[in-house]
């Protein structure tokens, strides 16, 4: 029943969003009917998600798609996730989330009637097209057409709650560049006054914040899950939103520098297509399965045909439009040898670049297999030594950009920054003598503490310290980029200066890491509700009366029959101490421990992201 | 100029659509990596026979003769699946030598394995440390390679092959 109410309710958004559509063209109604009508589609489209959430949660095996991917005694949290931890599922939630999207877009005061307008009708005709893709190839509505008591279960690996609601937030910030992209295009066909700018901002700063999130919790996800004892593996799933991240970033750099002029505004159409091209092309290489990865998604060649149809009319009309209808150019741009302008634009250049080098070296496998019929793979050397080096004159810019004139190459205080970066410099070199000296670890560590101290610097030398909500609002580009350099210090530390250890162990041995004692007491196996669980169960520092427990293993997922690799972390906040239980072999255990220092700053810095973006959203 | 920059995005788009649909269309699966060494001459290999050390078998000794080289062990599960084909093949094409290596599997066992399900193989070569394996690129077991007279590898499969595969993928090569 609920699948019969979730299919109908689709198609019946989509119905409503065809009509709309051709509103522009036919049927003209005013702006209070059309807004009810874009509200009642996103209402009816979420209705159809949750009719599937609730097929989930009551394990209707009659729908195919529970059966698939359900199973009763999957925890409820589990079972809810498990409405988007599929294709299907998941397809349906881009679609709801751009339903979301639009619906709030639908309340924005502000702007003209009509701007607003084309920008929903072209959100209603983004939703016809995936709204067709769900129904055609993907829908998660079928019935089953046996009839079975139980289901096949949810792969095993998202059973974790970081991986429960990381992809409804990561496709929070993919699908709300669809708003930017439409009020871009509706820029382009309008060419009205700069209003659009600000609600273009507002919406791409929501949408990256959202992004930030949701790859930091996949990142994070994979840190403790995988068991490989890292967070990012340059993987093409990961690679895949890296790129609109980066675009975005750029996007909002230029939303907020752009002061009417018309070269910038140009630059802005560009890259909020970009965004949204890069977001939809994400969504083609993940579903239609053409890159393998970690993430083991269905291969379907249909799907994949469909998918690229639709990036190609998404990203072919908006590029045409931005060709046959460019902004008029009139003034030029203020660029000194240093000065915002400047540094906006070389800031601008490297984002672009670092994002097509990441692009090329994302679908070269495919370029190459299709011509050559060979297998290869673009991996973390090939992006550790492009994409690095090109952001690190960035980095540098970066510390010093937000106090930056618009209109002189001064820069205010200059001697204190010079001061301070030769010091710094000095320190750290001295730091790195002491330790085991390494470039990149040399590099990564001046780059993180100069950003950190230059906006610290920055902060006090040019505001009046004063604690209210405004303060905070007019130092936050500073605190961004703090949040940037701290994020630059935990990935250097915990990449370059990490270690690995290696033991062979009995249960009751005892091992030193870092002059600790660390006891191993015993295996211990459990079953739990879904799974069997194995678990090392160690001692850390048993010398102290407060001794810390970690547990390392593994589990056994009957249903699906996977194993999953369950590390054992002990936080501190200088060092995360990661431990990974191995194979058995003549009664010893193999365990690896890694040492990552300095893991947690990656976790701070991108909180740290996340609030100033929030911040920036609420600034006008 | 001008005209060019702009234009750039919708030729790069062309460029990415061109390729990504030539892959689709191609029907190929990600997850099953063309094999480097198709049309190749095959790796070269001394190995021993699982019943006789003495007994060796060489690149050398499958020279003008069609064989089938299939990684098993008794540990694999899939192998277990696939494996009574290799009856039927043998059956069918008397004159196709199956050359059967044993990977990473303790004598015991694998001489077990074929007491129990059978032997279908002319020779049972001994891969203990996996270096042959390694040679051909095996990824994961079970593993099936077909080499023609002229020493050069015309088919791969990895997993356990089917009826299906026999019918339609080997038996046209035979």
């Amino acid at each position: 029943m609920s699948s019969l109410v979730g299919f109908l309710s689709l198609v019946f958004a989509i119905g409503i969003n065809f009509y709309l559509f051709l509103s522009r063209y036919i049927f003209k109604f005013q702006k209070q009917k059309f807004n009810l009508f874009i509200r009642f589609s996103s209402l009816l489209t979420l209705l159809s998600f949750f009719s599937l959430m609730y097929a989930y949660v009551v394990s209707d095996f009659s729908n195919y798609n529970v059966f698939q991917n359900s199973h009763s005694n999957k925890p409820l949290i589990y079972k809810i996730s498990g409405t988007w931890g599929n294709h299907e599922g998941s397809m349906l939630l881009w679609l709801s989330i751009l339903s979301i999207f639009s619906f709030f877009f639908s309340f924005t005061k502000n702007i003209e009637d009509d701007f607003q307008k084309l920008t929903l009708i072209i959100q209603a005709f983004l939703h016809i097209l995936f709204g067709l893709f769900i129904v055609f190839t993907s829908n998660p509505f079928l019935v089953n057409s046996i009839l079975v008591n139980e289901g096949l279960g949810l792969n095993p690996i998202l059973q974790d709650p970081g991986l429960a609601v990381h992809p409804p937030i990561l496709y929070a910030g993919y699908v709300g560049y669809s708003i930017v992209f439409s009020i871009a295009i509706a820029g382009l066909f309008q060419n009205t006054d700069d209003e659009w700018l600000y609600v273009a901002k507002k919406w791409s700063l929501i949408s990256w914040t959202f992004l930030t999130g949701g790859i930091a919790l996949g990142s994070y996800w994979a840190y403790y899950e995988l068991g490989w004892g890292g967070w990012w593996f340059w993987d093409p799933v990961e690679n895949i939103s890296l790129m609109p991240w980066i675009a975005g970033l750029a996007l909002v750099h230029s939303l907020m520098m752009v002061r009417g002029e018309q070269a910038i505004k140009k630059w802005i159409v560009f890259l909020s297509i970009l965004c949204f091209s890069l977001s939809v092309f994400g969504t083609f290489l993940v579903r239609s399965g053409i890159l393998t990865s970690v993430h083991s998604f269905a291969a379907d060649a249909s799907r994949g045909i469909f998918i690229l149809l639709i990036f190609f009319i998404v990203t072919g009309f908006g590029f045409l439009v931005f060709l046959l209808k460019e902004p008029k150019k009139s003034n030029t741009l203020n660029l000194l040898f240093i000065n915002k302008v400047s540094a906006l634009v070389i800031n601008n250049i490297l984002m672009i670049i670092a994002t097509l080098t990441i692009l090329l070296g994302t679908i070269y496998p495919i370029i190459i297999e299709v011509l050559h019929n060979k297998r290869i793979s673009v991996g973390g050397p090939y992006f550790n030594a492009t994409v690095i080096p090109i952001m690190i004159p960035g980095f540098l810019l970066m510390s010093i950009a937000p106090i930056l004139s618009w209109q002189t190459n001064k820069i205010n205080n200059s001697k204190k920054y010079v001061l301070a970066f030769i010091i710094l410099s000095v320190l750290v070199l001295i730091q790195s003598y002491f330790l085991d000296f390494n470039t990149w670890g040399f590099v990564g560590l001046l780059l993180g503490f100069w950003i950190i101290l230059a906006s610290i610097i920055a902060i006090f030398s040019s505001y009046k310290i004063k604690i209210n909500i405004k303060f905070f609002k007019i130092i936050n580009p500073h605190v961004a980029h703090i949040g940037v350099g701290i994020a630059i210090v935990g990935i250097t530390c915990s990449s370059v200066f990490q270690n690995e250890l290696d033991f062979n162990l009995s249960e009751g041995d005892k091992f030193n890491i870092n002059g600790k004692t660390v006891l191993f007491e015993k295996i211990e196996t459990t079953n739990q509700i879904n799974f069997q669980s194995l678990r090392g169960k160690f001692l850390f520092d048993i010398e102290k009366n407060q001794s810390k427990k970690i547990e390392a293993g593994k589990n056994y997922y009957p249903v699906s029959k996977m194993i999953t690799s369950e590390a054992g972390i002990l936080h501190e906040w200088n060092k995360d101490i990661y431990f990974i239980l191995g194979d058995q072999k003549n009664n010893e255990w193999f365990v690896k421990v890694l040492i990552n220092p300095f893991v947690s700053f990656i976790w701070l810095g991108v909180v740290i992201m996340i609030y100033s973006g929030l911040i920036a959203v609420t600034r006008r | 100029m001008n005209r060019i920059i702009i234009l750039t995005p919708l030729i790069i788009l062309l460029i990415i659509c061109f390729f990504s649909l030539t892959y689709l269309l191609s029907g190929k699966d990600p997850n099953k990596p063309p094999s480097a060494l198709l049309n190749k001459n095959v790796p070269s290999f001394e190995s021993t026979s699982l019943y006789d050390t003495k007994e060796t078998i060489r690149t050398t000794d499958i020279k003008n003769r069609k064989t089938l080289i299939n990684f098993f062990a008794s540990w694999c599960s899939p192998c277990k699946i696939e494996h009574p084909l290799f009856f039927e093949i043998g059956k069918k094409y008397p004159e196709l030598y199956l050359l059967g290596f044993n990977h990473k599997d303790p004598t015991s066992d694998a001489k077990k394995y074929l007491e129990d399900d059978g032997n279908p193989y002319d020779f049972v070569g001994v891969d203990a440390d996996g270096l042959i394996a390694l040679e051909f690129g095996v990824f994961g077991l079970p593993e099936t390679y077909l080499i023609n007279e002229e020493g050069k590898i015309i088919f791969k499969f990895m997993g356990p092959i089917t009826k299906d595969v026999l019918k339609n993928e080997i038996e046209p090569l035979l």
